[in-house]
């Protein structure tokens, strides 16, 4: 409806009405709550729970750089770790070994 | 299944394969490429870092050592074959038996105090530090077993008989 149409009298009849209306008084920081829950409804919806950390984590183990140094990284751990024992076992061995010759089992 | 949780668990199994074969194989190719070329006596230059010229001395009183060692071995087999056929159908210790057994203790007392008079002879030929070392090695490793199964057997006796 235009509100150049409007009756004078509706006019003055509606501002009357809204006058005799008691409306209550507004609770303490009512508008702020109000802009707050606009901007809330406004942001973008986050996932829930944790779903958004493992997907960050997924995208980050994707990364090629990243992947290929932890690669390079394991590879050569392992590699150090291998040697070290490979070595203390040898050295085990060769001990067994010379204990065997010079110390029969029937004497120790 | 998540997505996302499927790449993670797949890159945590891919980390632990990569390490799992990295280290296997490195194990194994060291312990082969270790093995190859050692003697008897390697340990020792490991261990004790000896030079060339103690390694020769080692390796002469080694050599001079192994036949007797063999022969108190061949011995002990002896009497540990002698001592079977005197406990052989027997259902208790006799007396030829129990003459086997003290000779048979003997006999490796012998052979223990001829070891040990090697080890002594090998380990005057190392610096004295490594001699010492050695030497302290050679008992634990060679005497020591007996403590074990000892302190173990009484510990095993006071279980049963704890009065």
């Amino acid at each position: 409806m235009n509100k150049e149409n409007i009756n004078p009298n509706e006019a003055r009849l509606g501002a009357l009405l809204r006058e005799s209306r008691v409306s209550p008084a507004l609770p303490p920081r009512f508008q702020e709550g109000v802009w707050r829950r606009i901007e809330e409804a406004a942001a973008p919806v986050k996932a829930v729970g944790g779903i958004t950390w493992l997907d960050a984590l997924a995208a980050l183990v994707l990364r090629p750089r990243l992947a290929l140094a932890t690669a390079a990284v394991l590879i050569v751990a392992g590699a150090l770790l291998g040697v070290r024992n490979g070595n203390q076992m040898a050295h085990q061995d060769a001990q067994a070994r010379y204990l065997a010759v010079v110390a029969p089992n029937s004497l120790r | 299944m998540n997505r996302s949780l499927v790449i993670l668990l797949g890159a945590l199994v891919l980390c632990a394969a990569l390490f799992g074969s990295s280290y296997a194989v490195s194990r194994r190719v060291c312990e082969r490429c270790m093995s190859k070329s050692v003697s008897d006596l390697d340990w020792l230059q490991q261990e004790f870092h000896l030079s060339a010229a103690e390694m020769a001395r080692i390796q002469k009183l080694h050599e001079g050592y192994l036949p007797k060692c063999a022969e108190m071995c061949a011995k002990i087999a002896a009497k540990k074959s002698e001592l079977e056929t005197a406990l052989n159908g027997s259902t208790n210790v006799n007396p030829a038996a129990q003459q086997k057994l003290t000779e048979l203790a003997a006999l490796r007392a012998q052979c223990q105090a001829q070891m040990l008079q090697h080890f002594t002879e090998v380990s005057r030929t190392m610096p004295p530090e490594q001699g010492r070392r050695y030497l302290a090695e050679m008992q634990r490793l060679t005497l020591g077993l007996h403590e074990q199964t000892e302190s173990s057997m009484s510990g095993s006796m006071d279980h049963e008989h704890p009065h």
